[in-house]
């Protein structure tokens, strides 16, 4: 390369990254922010986006992990500023996102309202997994109890709250779930209990209806039940740090039983993590809560349009069944859109119903509570 | 006066980056946790740091930050003086195997540590299979206890220590241990008497040091250790992130902050001391 080939090449770069815009105006990026645990980043990374592009040319995706859902809810926060004073607030869709957050993001048009006209598919979503128009759920999970067979004969698992509890105290240190703000296996199982508390009734609780007496009145007996579980879990109240490590402790055959995310523990058997004597069983009282993954599109990001083609994609029979058959997850869509062989594969561990729990301030409450009230105060070694 | 003011504008770019990133943001946050902006204009309260001071469970967790702190420290000594000991009058091959193993928790994240740990001193791990293989008792697991973090801390600060006690040993010469023995004294004598004598100072950096690092660390106490009471680093994360409390979190970083700067203020002191000594 000579000296003028090499000035021409420089400014180009140098052209070409001051005008991110130009650059991008005919191979448009789409930027996607995602609040989940890496196998969903990977399942985005190694399936979705190739076959998007391969579907679209022209169009790309970039997916970032936020960290958390609190590190995407900065994002946010920083979008419905730059909605404010109109400008990029460059990103373009939320992963899974709750469109009730941030405070008055909804009302102020932050996130696109979804129909049968901006997303052909839309017809297609399990009318159970519907919630905002705001909102577009994609995938599901839940959380159940996954245990050891050959430590546990499955005829003999709990199937209620109070047979779990009995079964709890009848073999100390053979149980174990995480704390509750480390991961959702954990924050759902101290969620059912709440449930439990308060009749069992999950409409009782709501995003709006949160205050700080209610919390207090409706949470305390919740972090009683838990305490008074405490010296029978493992260690005699010892909390692992998240959901892999619960399953690392049901792996190493050290304790028999752990509530688990169903994607996270299917996608553990299949690859070898935990053995096929790994039993799953859901309460039947009331199931442990999960929730659907549901995508966000931003009404003002740059490439609005090319989102939306990205989440009619999603909701693809090809990606449907892929959720199911790569991440163990629950279709977005209704099971009339799911290929038969899949839908009788399957048919054990798709859920009737799905209990949900609010989050918003209910979730500094509770982590915040369970910290101070059932937490503490351990017998330590 | 043409080289002094060249010698400023090299150390401008640090020292605004310092400035810039450092301190403004330690000033920032001290003045936010004291002052508040109410409808009749700026307020002085020192209302977060009396909550931290009257909660049993904000000062369960800077006890235990204290106490694990401390307790890796004095483990880093006993472990890695004698390591250094033996490399500073070692001469044979052994010697360098014995450095590069030393040295290698330098290049282990410590997120790959945690898990490492758990997989080998964990429950059923490593240790209890080959304890279980010859008929012995399995340990009581330090995973999820305060030991946990003890275990790991000491693990992956043990290079630095012994880096730097190994500089400090350095500087005696051998001609003053070789007199002191040929009149005598044994190795006990010549450690106490000649050798403790000369590295004082480089003991009080590397406890400083490893004070500062150990009383933030972050990954290993929030995967090993119990959810309560927690060290302050998970604990500030947890305030921050989870209870979206940004002014308990502030306050107990600035807590955290004037631990910290004790033995900051140690280090410098020592190491001024060391350069006054040394230009003398």
């Amino acid at each position: 390369m000579n000296r003028r080939e090499f000035l021409a090449a420089g400014s180009a770069i140098a052209a070409a990254s001051a005008l991110p815009s130009f650059a991008l105006a005919d191979d448009k990026t789409i930027t996607v922010f995602s609040s989940s645990d890496n196998n969903i980043i990977d399942f985005w990374n190694n399936t979705v986006i190739p076959a998007f592009t391969k579907a679209n040319p022209g169009l790309k995706v970039k997916l970032a992990s936020g960290g958390d859902e609190n590190g995407v809810r900065a994002i946010a926060d920083r979008a419905l500023a730059a909605l404010k004073s109109k400008t990029d607030p460059q990103v373009d869709a939320f992963e899974n996102f709750d469109a009730r957050l941030p405070a008055g993001a909804a009302e102020a048009g932050l996130w696109v309202s979804f129909s049968a006209e901006n997303i052909p598919n839309y017809g297609r979503i399990n009318p159970q997994a519907q919630n905002l128009k705001q909102e577009l759920p994609y995938r599901g999970s839940q959380v159940l109890l996954a245990y050891d067979k050959t430590k546990l004969d499955p005829k003999d698992a709990p199937k209620t709250w109070e047979q779990l509890v009995a079964w709890i105290k009848k073999n100390p240190g053979q149980f174990i779930y995480n704390r509750p703000d480390k991961g959702g296996s954990g924050g759902n199982f101290v969620r059912r209990a709440i449930h439990e508390v308060n009749g069992r009734d999950p409409s009782k609780f709501t995003i709006s209806n949160y205050s700080a007496d209610f919390a207090e009145k409706s949470l305390m007996p919740a972090w009683a039940a838990l305490k008074d579980l405490a010296p029978f879990l493992y260690e005699k109240g010892a909390y692992t740090s998240g959901n892999t490590q619960s399953i690392q402790l049901l792996s190493q055959g050290v304790v028999t039983m752990v509530p688990v995310w169903s994607d996270q523990v299917l996608q553990a058997i299949s690859q070898g993590v935990l053995p096929e004597t790994t039993g799953l069983v859901q309460l039947t009282d009331l199931a442990l809560c999960g929730g659907f993954a549901r995508m966000t599109v931003f009404s003002n990001g740059a490439n609005k349009d090319a989102a939306l083609k990205l989440g009619n994609f999603l909701l693809t029979t090809e990606m449907q069944s892929a959720i199911i058959t790569q991440i163990g997850g629950f279709p977005g869509v209704s099971w009339d859109h799911i290929s038969t062989d899949l839908r009788e594969k399957y048919k054990d561990v798709v859920p009737n119903s799905i209990p949900t729990f609010p989050g918003g301030d209910w979730n500094s409450a509770i982590n915040d509570g369970w910290y101070r009230n059932v937490a503490t105060g351990l017998a330590r070694g | 006066m043409g080289r002094g003011l060249k010698g400023l504008l090299l150390i401008a770019i640090p020292v605004f980056l310092v400035g810039w990133l450092i301190i403004y943001p330690i000033f920032a946050a001290i003045l936010s946790t004291l002052f508040f902006d109410g409808p009749e204009g700026l307020r002085f309260s020192t209302a977060s740091y009396q909550f931290f001071i009257s909660d049993p469970y904000s000062r369960a967790n800077l006890a235990l930050t204290l106490w694990t702190t401390g307790m890796c420290a004095v483990l880093l000594l006993i472990v890695g003086l004698p390591i250094a000991l033996y490399l500073r009058f070692s001469t044979n091959r052994f010697a360098d195997l014995v450095q590069s193993l030393a040295i290698f928790p330098m290049f282990v994240p410590s997120i790959i540590l945690s898990y490492a740990l758990i997989r080998t001193i964990g429950p059923n791990g490593t240790v209890d299979i080959l304890l279980n293989a010859v008929g012995l008792p399995k340990i009581k697991s330090p995973y999820l206890t305060p030991w946990g973090p003890v275990i790991g801390l000491v693990w992956d600060h043990l290079p630095l220590t012994v880096l730097m006690l190994t500089a400090g040993l350095g500087s005696i010469s051998n001609s003053a241990i070789e007199a002191a023995r040929d009149v005598g004294a044994g190795p006990l004598r010549v450690f106490w008497h000649i050798i403790l004598p000369r590295m004082g100072n480089s003991i009080l950096v590397t406890v400083s040091f490893t004070i500062l690092g150990i009383f933030s660390a972050f990954t290993l106490p929030y995967v090993l250790g119990p959810a309560s009471p927690e060290m302050m680093g998970p604990f500030m994360l947890r305030t921050f992130n989870a209870l979206y409390d940004p002014l308990n979190a502030k306050t107990q970083a600035v807590i955290s902050f004037a631990f910290c700067l004790f033995f900051g203020i140690f280090y410098v002191w020592s190491i001024a001391r060391n350069q006054k000594g040394q230009s003398r």
